[in-house]
């Protein structure tokens, strides 16, 4: 439990460092919220006749907590998210509110990215979707959208080719479902790729994320060393704000991450007096040491 | 632009009933796997590795890393696991069905404050929640229909196959909670690492359903 707790705090360390480059703010939110249906994940209780969530979905938890963001509000947390039960999820994330989407989106892919980097995690791809291309395929078959969704979500064609609609629209669906470049036609996720310019990025358009809240944009982190996604995030709206953030899940970073060296730590021995004198002159410079 | 890294895919198939469905309907697809022998827990033929896991835990498997399994809906529906489910596979037909002794049946809208003994405690809570009515859900692993015989429930949730287990132990179907059939499960990574791979695989399997499987 120590080693994880250990390396846990390590990436914590690294994703607030590189977060903050990146001008995100950190948010304590409480543990233990009132309940709300727009409150997701977390574990439900009763207490003295109300009902209560602990530990809920960030996301939905700042969307609930903030009454009236300011014009522009760059956040981001780390905390343990409940799954219903009593297990839960370490998460990091960051939440960018008010801005141009397009701008929002490339910096905070770019944020992921760096992130990763800093971690030690170079062999990782980010698929970038979008909801629209989605609704405007199913603009004129409006009935079955929700059985289309439903076949992207467990991504099985056969609940398409079951539907009472044309082939074409059918082949249309089937490009759509298949679709992973760096090119799309759909201006806005290209200019999100442009921006952005790595290598890892590219558009899926059968990557969805069913969480209630996205909007359109949407992507998925993942490696191909680890058979889970090590996070995503995408577009919604906040009080009428255009927002975009994502989310880390920290264990499965903590299965990829590599520890750097802690060479730069000064190593002290001697008399506890000058010694500890010695230690504190170096912390008040910022140089870390280690008192053997 | 090719997505795949060229490992090879591993399989993870279930034991019991689902087994021999499951290496035919590969076999057929032209994947030809070998079950790992007696204490080999992994065995590898061509670029395809296979193992065997307890029924109800291929969906994990398969949620937290290995690339293709095959698996009932109820496991997949009682585990909630996080994967995709590409095809629906024509064989491991049954159904999961409420069944209670023969003599002492009533509707499940008038089952409030029943104990219902079963393998299956998630689906049976959302079937009575559903319905609005009060259960206590006994978890069971196995002989669960034993479980109203030596009174320490009043009813159960299990599979029905062919009727015959529940008719030789007194017990009666009161309502199907849902049909269920052997489902191709794929993680969610695989899909994207081994793109190519898994999309002629389920390409293939399609196929050898519409010929008749």
């Amino acid at each position: 439990m120590l080693a994880e707790s250990e390396r846990l705090s390590e990436i914590g360390k690294c994703l607030r460092r590189t977060f903050e480059l990146w001008g995100y703010r950190e948010i304590f939110l409480p543990a233990i919220e009132e309940y709300s249906e727009n409150l997701r994940k977390g574990t439900k209780f009763a207490y003295n006749n109300e009902f209560y969530v602990i530990k809920p979905d960030i996301t939905s938890q700042i969307l609930e907590n903030i009454k009236e963001p300011p014009e522009k509000l760059k956040i981001y947390y780390i905390s343990e998210v409940l799954d219903g039960d009593v297990r839960g999820q370490w998460q990091a994330g960051v939440e960018y509110i008010g801005g141009n989407i397009i701008k929002m989106a490339s910096e905070v892919i770019l944020t992921a990215v760096t992130s990763l980097e800093v971690l030690g995690i170079e062999e990782f791809y980010i698929d970038i979707g979008s909801l629209r291309v989605w609704d405007d395929a199913t603009e004129d078959i409006s009935k079955f959208r929700e059985e289309v969704y439903k076949a992207l979500v467990r991504r099985n064609f056969e609940i398409i080719e079951r539907l009472p609609i044309g082939k074409e629209k059918k082949e249309e669906m089937w490009r759509l479902f298949n679709f992973w470049g760096k090119e799309s036609g759909y201006g806005k996720l290209d200019r999100i790729v442009e921006a952005v310019n790595d290598r890892r990025l590219f558009i899926d358009f059968g990557t969805v994320r069913p969480l209630p809240y996205y909007r359109d944009i949407l992507f998925e982190i993942y490696s191909p060393e680890l058979g889970k996604p090590l996070g995503g995030g995408g577009e919604y709206t906040f009080k009428g704000k255009p927002a975009f953030g994502f989310a880390f899940d920290m264990g499965a970073l903590s299965k990829l991450f590599k520890k750097k060296g802690d060479r730069n730590r000064k190593k002290l021995r001697g008399e506890p007096r000058k010694v500890f004198a010695e230690a504190k002159r170096l912390v008040r410079m910022g140089i870390p040491v280690e008192v053997e | 632009m090719k997505r795949s890294n060229g490992s090879p895919i591993r399989f993870v198939l279930p034991k019991g009933r689902l087994l021999s469905g499951s290496l035919e309907i590969l076999q057929r697809a032209g994947i030809e796997l070998r079950v790992p022998a007696e204490r080999r827990l992994i065995e590898r033929v061509d670029n395809y590795e296979v193992l065997l896991a307890r029924a109800f835990d291929v969906p994990v498997y398969v949620e937290y890393g290995i690339d293709v399994g095959i698996s009932g809906s109820d496991v997949v529906e009682e585990r909630g696991s996080d994967v995709l489910i590409p095809l629906e596979l024509p064989f491991g037909k049954c159904r999961l069905s409420l069944a209670m002794p023969a003599e002492r049946v009533v509707e499940p809208e008038e089952m409030d404050g029943y104990r219902i003994a079963t393998k299956y405690p998630r689906i049976t809570r959302r079937f009575f929640e559903g319905l609005n009515v009060e259960v206590e859900v006994l978890k069971l692993h196995g002989s669960i229909e034993l479980a109203p015989k030596i009174g320490i429930a009043d009813a159960i949730v299990d599979i029905v196959e062919t009727g015959n287990t529940l008719r030789a132990n007194g017990l009666v179907e009161v309502e199907k909670v849902m049909d269920v059939s052997a489902l191709l499960l794929v993680n969610r990574i695989a899909q994207k690492t081994k793109f190519e791979e898994i999309n002629e695989l389920v390409f293939a399997m399609k196929e050898v359903i519409r010929n008749g499987f």
